[in-house]
């Protein structure tokens, strides 16, 4: 039995709630940061291949932000499990880090036993085949802090037009002279002569510190991330090569909550200094060299962006020669490698991304192929097997380019409220008075959506157009999460396409008939794919009844539900129930309302507001004589 | 537009004691100086008299035409030889460094002939501007500064470039004399680049001889600049810090990363070969301390570079002070234009002028044209280009002028120039004049292949080529080893052989 050490496991992730999620064992990547404390566990990413280690070194290595590393492995097994799981861990760390950094921190090899229960084992150097059992294991309660209290982001973007000349009689050579110009740009990037702009990126432009300049001559390739900081902390002169990312913070403490979006974040730029070396220091020669034989010229378009994570106690230049540096250099190998097979047949198009999906705590960083559109099927397998490999549902398109990192936006100062140029309101229900039902738990729709209602945009359908104005506020939320880029339809394309499905005939374009729930779930369906869900209640007294299920579809599904029926048509956007009393309230975004799109008019008027089935003057919100029918949107699976 | 003209009085005074001593009828001449868009102002270094044209005559003449009977007006008209006064200017604008601008014409004329003569006046400002070209300052004016003669008196006035010559075209300015040498700063760059440029096979573009490759080049490395951030001083530029007028500041220009190469992603076209242009340009710009620092980035904003917004952003997020990095740019380019210029008129004037016909048909590099006049992608065989070298020699108040020198030349040529195109005294002390651009090293050729890997400058690409350079010899050597070694083999055998039969041979006797 291995022994035991006195090292402590600090989780920033929940690793039970991954591994619930699967029946068939599993294998997971333990992720953590030189910069925070050994044997932290800041996520955990499935080990989608589980013979080629290859494979998924190549796919880690430009996915896991530079300044996050793979400090272990779990797997599913016996104590005596560990072991293997730590060689995995450690033939990993040597294919993406070399083999010094492979061997010699720690690795950590958890087991998880059938019954769920997890055990911690560390190997302290890849010289040793011994393993010890770590018995101190705490979850951090606040990670996002824990991650990003001390550090922030790093970026760099670096659009490069790379000529290639091949000779003609041999075009085979054309994959040699690419390799050869992405070497060259590699050894560019860490010549002397490369200078680094170091500025901040911020929300607020006010104040900004005055941006760095780092010379290539001043990088240490060599230094260790996870030593050197602390010895910074002395230095307090003022010298550029000494300063530490911390300079560069702007955000004050406890201001904004901590995460990926809140991050300090610092912009890079790579230029290249005009100073010679003064041996070289002659007059202006022309010269025209021609081609022994045949050439031809292909411009290859690459683009990198990179970006990392930084302890703020980094000195930027090691930022730069241990973070941004390695991480274009990456890139530019990833790009070489899937470019490569076909460089002169297609025109790739490969951008990367940076994501911050829910429920992970680092940045993701990912390569995605712009020429056939985002919904083409190789793209779709691609999100999925990200979703796969991050634990992500399979319902949420979390991972589509709409839901990439903007860092353009924080360059501009707004924080995108009015992104895309929509004017209508959004999320009107935040910050209305509460509901009033005493102990009971709120239940509300999941991500945002935009409040349409009578007489917008100029067009009159007061007293008919209720229902049509609830659907398209159903419709902006699929939109809003990126489940489709197809625009909100306006009335008339309703009508049009009930009757190009056939539940209408030619004639009912145009005119001002009631469409009701049922219509509503067969336009979903023709436009978006969704498929609903329908309550049906006889009386509005039954339903308090199915808060129960109203709340769960919150929870489960979080779209907003259309309430239609024998009169007026509704949009439903939470509950609020106390299981044990019975009491509850309907958070109500009405569609009836006919003035300008003023929030306070809105909210004072309780066109969007809690509504209880039975008011304090006795009145009944729900009519009893009516009949209701309940839409419950579904979300599509797809990713 | 020029509100106040400010004149170094240290300059024009003198000169106004030599005209006034002169017995000259008239004399027309260049204004030296700066303008400075952020201030609405302009300043005068220097008045540099127009030489005497090829025969001999003065630039400028008084005609004094049949006088009328009982007319007591002044008649006389001026007449300027425009087109050499515009090539003074042309070759003068040449000698200048950055923020150092032929911003005008002087003459010396009564007030009459002033007064009948704004038509031709107005000319040869126009025909200045266009041989001295401001490029980088959108400035549509120039000066035309009068010395009146009697009554003694200085008066300056604008002359519009863009209207059509009328009277309205001059309007008077505020003119005065003072300071202004002192209060330049000085700003120096040592600016080294690579290009490279491919030579199409299909030859679509419209440039031909080396000469119109090698302009094209240099435009594009222009747009290239643009996007450059500065460092002066090695710090990046703070608003509102003040720079000391003593001594000279190193402006560093960073480029962007890659080259904006104005090729298509994924385009594919076949080569011929191509154009390397690389080495070292010495760079100065003078800059007025008076222009505030914050002020003059909106102006860089504003005006100098407002048609190109990337420009205006790059500006604004890295202030730059005025005129120091526009005016460095743009020596920095018209210091390459300037020499390709020289190059093509000592093209011209070898192969005699006038379009050679049979240029075209002739696609062979005839031994007696001029490198700059091949036609590239007709080319079979390599060709080597060397610019000529710019020095510098101290003139006003430690201001440089520049020249360029050819291989051949000697700094002589420097003297010739400074006493004849601006009537200075020549530099008598050699060691003055500053020979910063060392001499071309021949450089062995490399071969293209080499030299179309990007950045090939940057790596250590002889290390790989004499590689395989060493691995063939190598292997050649191993050959010849082998061969030597199977000739070896037979020497021994045969030895062996001849001592076998030898003993056979002496055992049959015995």
């Amino acid at each position: 039995m291995a022994a035991h050490s006195n090292r402590r496991v600090t989780l920033l992730c929940r690793p039970t709630k991954h591994l619930s999620s699967g029946s068939d064992p599993k294998a997971y990547w333990l992720v953590g940061s030189p910069f925070l404390p050994p044997l932290t566990v800041a996520s955990l990413l499935l080990r989608l291949s589980s013979d080629d280690l290859h494979k998924e070194s190549v796919e880690l290595r430009t996915l896991i932000p530079k300044g996050f590393e793979v400090i272990g492995a779990l797997a599913y097994g016996a104590d005596a499990d560990a072991q293997a799981a730590v060689y995995a861990a450690r033939r990993l760390r040597k294919l993406l880090y070399g083999e010094e950094e492979g061997d010699n921190r720690p690795v950590i090899g958890a087991v998880a036993a059938g019954s769920g229960e997890l055990k911690f084992f560390v190997s302290e150097s890849g010289k040793s085949n011994s393993l010890e059992e770590v018995d101190s294991v705490v979850e951090e309660e606040h990670s996002e802090k824990y991650v990003w209290e001390n550090g922030c982001l790093v970026r760099c973007e670096l659009p490069i037009k790379l000529p290639v000349y091949y000779p003609l009689k041999n075009t085979s050579d054309v994959e040699k002279a690419f390799v050869r110009a992405i070497e060259a740009v590699v050894a560019k990037l860490r010549d002397s002569q490369a200078v680094y702009m170091l500025e901040a990126l911020n929300k607020t432009s006010m104040d900004l510190p005055a941006p760095i300049v780092i010379r290539g001559g001043h990088l240490d390739f060599r230094a260790d991330l996870s030593n050197i900081w602390p010895l910074a902390e002395g230095g307090d002169n003022f010298d550029v090569n000494s300063l530490p990312c911390s300079y560069f913070s702007v955000i004050s403490k406890g201001s904004s909550g901590f995460s990926v979006e809140n991050a300090d974040t610092i912009q890079v730029s790579v230029l290249f200094n005009s100073l010679g070396p003064s041996s070289a220091s002659a007059v202006p020669v022309a010269e025209y060299i021609p081609a022994q034989d045949e050439a031809r010229l292909l411009v290859v378009d690459i683009k990198l962006d990179v970006l990392c994570y930084a302890s703020k106690k980094l000195p930027l230049r090691h930022a730069v020669s241990r973070l941004i540096i390695p991480g274009l250099a990456d890139q530019l190998n990833a790009l070489q490698n899937s470019m490569l097979p076909n460089l002169l047949g297609q025109h790739p198009q490969i951008k990367p991304y940076h994501f911050s999906p829910p429920h992970v705590l680092h940045p993701i960083t990912v390569f995605y192929e712009l020429s056939f559109g985002e919904t083409e099927m190789k793209q779709v397998e691609v999100r999925r097997s990200l979703h796969t490999r991050l634990g992500l549902p399979f319902d949420r398109p979390l991972l589509r380019i709409a839901n990439a990192l903007d860092f353009s936006k924080l360059k501009n100062g707004g924080l995108g409220s009015q992104q895309k140029g929509s004017t209508l309101l959004r999320d009107v229900h935040i910050g209305i008075p509460n509901s009033g039902v005493s102990g009971g738990s709120v239940s509300l729709v999941q991500g945002s959506y935009e409040y349409f209602h009578y007489l917008q945009d100029g067009f009159n359908d007061s007293g008919w157009g209720c229902a049509y104005r609830s659907l398209q506020t159903i419709i902006s939320w699929f939109r809003l999460q990126n489940y489709s880029s197809i625009e909100v339809p306006s009335h008339r394309e309703i009508q049009q396409s009930l009757v190009e499905i056939g539940d209408k005939d030619p004639s009912f374009v145009g005119t001002r008939d009631w469409i009701g729930a049922i219509e509503l779930s067969f336009v979903l369906d023709k436009l978006l794919g969704v498929t609903c869900k329908v309550i049906n209640v006889r009386s509005g007294a039954e339903l308090p009844e199915k808060c129960r299920e109203l709340a769960l579809h919150f929870e489960t599904q979080g779209t907003p539900i259309m309430i239609g029926g024998g009169v007026l048509a509704y949009t439903l956007l939470g509950v609020d129930y106390n299981e044990a009393s019975g009491d509850c309230a309907f958070l109500i975004l009405d569609p009836h309302y006919t003035g300008t799109d003023d929030l306070k008019k809105i909210v004072n008027g309780g066109w969007c507001g809690w509504k209880k089935a039975v008011d304090s003057k006795g009145k009944n919100f729900f009519l009893h004589d009516k009949f209701y029918n309940l839409l419950l949107p579904q979300r599509p699976n797809m990713v | 537009m020029v509100k106040a003209v400010v004149a170094e009085e240290t300059r024009l005074k003198p000169i106004e004691d030599r005209l006034a001593q002169s017995s000259l009828p008239s004399e027309v001449g260049l204004i030296i100086g700066k303008f400075s868009s952020g201030l609405d102002r302009a300043f005068v270094f220097d008045l540099i008299p127009t030489p005497n044209n090829d025969s001999g005559d003065p630039a400028s003449s008084i005609s004094e035409p049949e006088k009328k009977k009982g007319s007591k007006s002044d008649t006389s008209s001026l007449f300027i030889d425009k087109d050499w006064v515009a090539e003074h200017a042309r070759q003068v604008s040449r000698m200048l460094v950055g923020g150092m601008k032929v911003v005008g014409i002087y003459v010396w004329i009564s007030d009459g002939a002033f007064k009948n003569s704004t038509i031709v006046l107005c000319q040869t400002v126009k025909v200045v501007a266009e041989a001295a070209v401001i490029v980088e300052a959108e400035w549509d004016e120039r000066l035309l500064l009068h010395i009146c003669y009697s009554p003694r008196r200085w008066s300056c006035r604008n002359c519009s470039l863009s209207s059509n010559i009328t009277s309205s075209s001059l309007r008077p300015c505020d003119f005065k004399m003072g300071k202004v040498l002192n209060y330049l700063q000085t700003f120096k760059c040592m600016y080294n680049f690579t290009l490279r440029l491919p030579i199409f096979h299909d030859n679509a573009s419209k440039f031909h001889t080396f000469s119109d490759v090698l302009r094209h080049a240099i435009s594009l490395h222009a747009k290239e600049l643009k996007g450059a951030r500065a460092l002066i001083d090695g710090k990046l530029v703070v608003d509102g810090e003040p720079y000391s007028t003593d001594g000279v500041h190193e402006v560093e220009l960073l480029l962007p990363f890659t080259s904006n190469t104005p090729f298509e992603a994924f385009s594919q076209r076949d080569v011929v070969g191509i154009l390397s242009f690389s080495g070292l340009v010495c760079s100065f710009a003078y800059l007025n301390s008076k222009e505030p620092i914050s002020q003059a980035i909106t102006d860089i904003k504003n005006k100098v570079f407002s048609p190109n917004f990337t420009n205006l952003v790059s500006f604004l997020v890295f202030p730059i002070p005025p005129g120091v990095t526009p005016c460095a740019q743009g020596d920095i380019i018209m210091s390459l234009q300037s020499r390709l210029d020289i190059i093509c008129d000592e093209a011209d004037a070898d192969s005699g002028s006038g379009p050679d016909v049979g240029r075209e048909a002739s696609s062979d590099l005839s031994t007696e044209k001029p490198v700059s006049q091949c036609v590239l992608h007709l080319l079979r065989k390599g060709c080597m280009l060397p610019f000529p070298r710019r020095v510098f020699a101290p003139w006003l108040a430690g201001i440089y002028v520049c020249d360029y020198l050819q291989p051949s030349d000697t700094v002589e040529v420097l003297k010739d120039h400074c006493t004849e195109l601006l009537s200075m005294k020549a530099p008598t002390d050699v060691s003055t004049i500053l020979e910063l651009e060392k001499e071309a090293i021949s450089v062995k050729t490399k071969s293209f292949w080499d030299v179309a890997v990007p950045f090939s400058s940057a790596i250590p690409q002889h290390l790989e080529k004499s590689k395989t350079d060493d691995s063939r010899e190598l292997t050649e050597n191993n050959k010849s080893a082998n061969s030597g070694h199977v000739n070896l083999m037979a020497a021994i055998f045969i030895l062996l052989l001849s001592i076998l039969l030898g003993f056979v041979f002496f055992l049959q006797k015995s």
